[in-house]
């Protein structure tokens, strides 16, 4: 099943705004997730782990600490989805 | 909170199997012990300075043999076969406290039948997360197995007789009047 990177946006806005404690609306998807209010990089890695679950993929370290941003780890997971699709 | 009674492993007819993950005959294992949680198993453990990694932290490592030892059993209890462990992935997200007192909760994701997808969080007990686990198992016939492993005539009888009773149909039985926690201890 495909999922566009709009969709992973959303879903992962939604994580996110949970794991912080704020509305979806007030996490923006261009925001440096290191610099949001409340965020700090063990929540952020949570984040990271509930995607995966959801998602049910494994991303590289190097990709998860290279994306600062909700879109950037969209792409990210949109990657490795299409990858393990090939596989 | 409810306080099952642990889960009646089917190694448990092996006078003397020493699994450092579960075997409560083993002093230098970790003796976990498995309740039911939905359609996976759950652990709850408390480890001490012998596992430790920095001053005050467990080593990661650890929480790997308790991802495995709790996703292979859940394995042998739902299908009645051996698994062994093809590939297991971590991905940690706070240090486990020497002395803390954590779970495990695992479930099955999907399979085949011959290979089994998994996945086990560790938490705080009733708190945050801090670790999770994914991996494949795949699972053979006790009969395939038994060239691996070191058991002789009698006790594959029994535990052929165990692991028959365990499977999708089966009830698991479980020990009575023993706590749920693990026995690890904090030294």
């Amino acid at each position: 099943m495909s999922v566009s990177t709009d969709e992973l946006i959303d879903e992962i806005t939604g994580i996110v705004a949970q794991e912080l404690g704020l509305s979806p609306e007030a996490v923006s998807p261009d925001a440096d997730l290191r610099t949001v209010e409340g965020a700090d990089s063990v929540k952020v890695l949570r984040v990271i782990a509930r995607v995966e679950r959801a998602r049910d993929v494994e991303l590289e370290d190097e990709d998860v600490f290279g994306a600062s941003t909700i879109r950037e780890v969209a792409e990210v997971v949109q990657r490795a989805l299409t990858e393990t699709a090939a596989a | 909170m409810t306080v099952e009674d642990p889960i009646e492993l089917p190694w448990h007819v092996l006078a003397d199997y020493r699994c450092f993950g579960c075997s409560p005959h083993n002093p230098h294992g970790i003796q976990l012990r498995f309740t039911h949680r939905g359609d996976g198993l759950r652990t709850v453990f408390r480890l001490g300075r012998a596992y430790e990694s920095y001053p005050g932290v467990v080593h990661g490592g650890l929480l790997g043999v308790i991802a495995d030892e709790i996703m292979g059993n859940l394995i042998v209890l739902r299908t009645g076969q051996i698994p062994f462990t093809t590939g297991m992935r971590m991905r940690y997200v706070l240090p486990v406290t020497v002395g803390g007192r954590y779970e495990c909760v695992a479930r099955v994701r999907d399979g085949d039948g011959q290979l089994i997808h998994t996945e086990a969080e560790i938490r705080e007990e009733d708190g945050p997360l801090v670790a999770t686990a994914t991996a494949s198992y795949r699972t053979v016939s006790l009969d395939a197995a038994r060239a691996r492993i070191s058991l002789d005539a009698p006790e594959i009888a029994r535990l052929r007789q165990a692991l028959s009773a365990t499977g999708p149909a089966a009830e698991t039985p479980t020990r009575s009047a023993l706590p749920e926690e693990s026995h690890v201890r904090v030294d």
